[in-house]
């Protein structure tokens, strides 16, 4: 039997910091991850660029804007959809209920998937840009390159969040990826990920900044722009972003869960909520 | 028993513990206590409610009703020192396919305070040899062991182990027993559920007997339903040179199909076998076929469990 005094837990930051490395080994050995974060991006930032060499988009060379296109394309690969099937497969496979038996206190369990979407996400720059510049002759705007990076920042916490939010709402595994691509490639196609959308109607620009891809994904194009001298976000995208952010955190804190199956609250788990009981069993 | 103080206060305490799905009871005010040091089996059929009591005890599920304590900490509070002291091994599921063995007992060993070490704990359920192996590759047993493994990284005071061996072979099944019963030298308390009774008699110190909810009867093992003195069956055939009417402590039934045979159901096995043993030898006869057996485990189990009205279900 042991005291109490001696099983002083471990300090959550640590926890955290091996849950980062737990995720990234995890994400290393699973085709899929790396394929969705860095391989994919990098094949169609090559594609891309190979079919439209010619086509300059506003003035600039394409390669220009493709690049941080792509970044952006990273972002919702590396944090929203690698999130979603790596949190629901986890969920289903029992992992998430076996950690929480354990003293990981649960919002370290996030921390460190965040943090390893974040240090893929890193990587995945580096090698697009790198390429880009090494071979598209992209040009490197230092003065930006800060405005790229909050906008960046922003783009990891948000999308990681509404991943996570996502989740509570995927039934089982085989759903994660369906619902995953089905969310993100509409809005990374209205959203200017794909290709840059010249002049459109109204109502697809409106559509497309009422979600938080939008912004995130012009701020980080206009970030290598060379006129770019000014944060490159208006607070409209920034209030939508963070809308976003702010109703991911309310889902998740309510309805996150860590047993396998696809209706926790008739199960029992959690608080008592009528409300979320009756729109499991009707979906 | 682990040899704990009988002055230490219980392990486990359940207290009128209720647990409703909806309009289902699925435990239904059951209380029962866990000492230190103890190996407790809650037995029962599927549905019985063993594994909503348990995941109740283990902070997985919170209760509708009733009192719980597991080494003083109230589990559905999530208290991380409670966690600290616990280890839960699942029905199944939860480890990920593409670490290795001493990655996953390495990665759960630094979610602990103080941890057991890592190297010998593997060692300690057989999985040295598989060490370097990802746990994609290893069978159905070797996984039940790295589950076991994951359990008692943390060096718990509580373990959980809910159907260890569901299954298995017969020999990973001895394995396993002969691992568990080797948490008793360590003086882990173990609270562990099953449906076999056989698991039960080998591990268990004392056994609680669950179906609809209920905890229908609490004792050892060897004493369930009474059957350590009540129900013992005694027969024997009588010799030529004795008579029928002389038998002592009847009366007996005789079998029609074999009418020198005689037989009795008592509470009282070491009086009647007395009278008849010395009432034998002093005619200086030996009695052929003499034998006294208890019912079997199953016999009083079912009689147990059957009293309740056991259905088939689902286990909650």
């Amino acid at each position: 039997m042991t005291t109490e005094a001696a099983r002083r837990s471990r300090p959550p930051a640590v926890l955290a910091l091996g849950q980062v490395r737990y995720q990234l080994v995890v994400l290393l050995r699973s085709p899929l991850g790396l394929f969705l974060s860095i391989v994919f991006p990098l094949l169609l930032l090559v594609c891309l660029q190979v079919v439209t060499p010619a086509r300059p988009v506003g003035g600039l060379p394409y390669a220009q804007w493709l690049t941080p296109a792509m970044c952006a394309f990273c972002l919702l690969n590396a944090c929203y959809m690698t999130v979603v099937i790596g949190i629901v497969l986890a969920r289903e496979e029992g992992i998430l209920k076996r950690l929480r038996g354990t003293p990981l206190p649960a919002w370290t369990y996030l921390a460190g998937r965040s943090g390893s979407a974040f240090v893929t996400s890193v990587i995945a720059f580096g090698v697009i840009i790198a390429t880009g510049v090494a071979f598209f002759k992209v040009s490197m705007i230092w003065h930006a390159l800060g405005y790229f990076g909050a906008a960046a920042f922003l783009g990891i916490v948000c999308f990681f969040l509404l991943g996570a939010a996502v989740t509570t709402v995927v039934p089982k595994s085989e759903t994660a990826l369906p619902i995953a691509f089905g969310t993100m490639l509409p809005l990374a196609f209205i959203s200017g990920v794909f290709f840059a959308v010249n002049r459109p109607p109204v109502w697809l620009h409106d559509l497309a900044a009422a979600f938080p891809v939008a912004p995130i994904t012009w701020a980080m194009e206009d970030s290598f722009k060379p006129g770019t001298h000014s944060w490159p976000m208006p607070v409209s995208g920034l209030l939508v972003v963070l809308g976003w952010s702010a109703a991911a955190i309310v889902v998740i804190a309510l309805a996150f869960r860590w047993e396998p199956g696809p209706a926790p609250a008739a199960r029992g788990l959690g608080r008592s909520r009528p409300w979320l009981k009756r729109w499991h069993r009707g979906s | 028993m682990g040899g704990s103080p009988a002055s230490q206060p219980p392990a486990i305490v359940v207290d009128g513990l209720c647990k409703e799905y909806g309009r289902v009871r699925a435990v239904d005010g059951v209380s029962f206590q866990v000492r230190r040091g103890e190996i407790y089996a809650l037995l029962g059929p599927n549905g019985a409610g063993k594994t909503s009591t348990v995941e109740i005890l283990e902070g997985h599920r919170r209760r509708s009703g009733g009192s719980v304590r597991v080494l003083g900490f109230d589990p559905g509070a999530g208290d991380r020192r409670f966690r600290e002291r616990v280890g839960i091994v699942l029905q199944s599921g939860g480890i990920d396919a593409e670490l290795t063995v001493r990655e996953m007992v390495s990665l759960y060993a630094g979610l602990y305070a103080r941890p057991r070490d890592a190297a010998q704990t593997i060692e300690q359920v057989g999985l040295t040899a598989q060490r370097r192996a990802k746990a994609r590759t290893l069978s159905g047993g070797q996984m039940r062991r790295l589950d076991l493994a994951l359990a008692l990284i943390g060096d718990p005071d509580v373990l959980f182990l809910d159907e260890p061996t569901t299954g298995f072979d017969p020999s990973a099944r001895r394995d396993a027993w002969d691992m568990i019963a080797g948490l008793r030298r360590s003086g882990t308390t173990v609270l562990l559920t099953s449906h076999y009774l056989d698991e039960v008699q080998r591990l268990a110190d004392r056994v609680g007997v669950m179906s609809h909810g209920h905890l229908l009867e609490e004792s050892t093992p060897d004493a369930l339903g009474g059957r350590d003195v009540s129900g013992t069956v005694i027969s024997f055939r009588l010799p030529e040179q004795l008579r029928a009417s002389e038998i002592p402590a009847g009366p007996w039934d005789r079998r029609e199909d074999l009418p020198s045979e005689f037989t009795m159901h008592t509470d009282e096995p070491t009086r009647v076998l007395l009278a008849l043993t010395q009432w034998a030898a002093g005619h200086g006869v030996e009695l052929p076929g003499l034998t006294a057996v208890r019912p079997s485990l199953e016999d009083v189990y079912l009689r147990i469990t059957g009293q309740a009205g056991v259905g088939a279900g689902d286990d909650h």
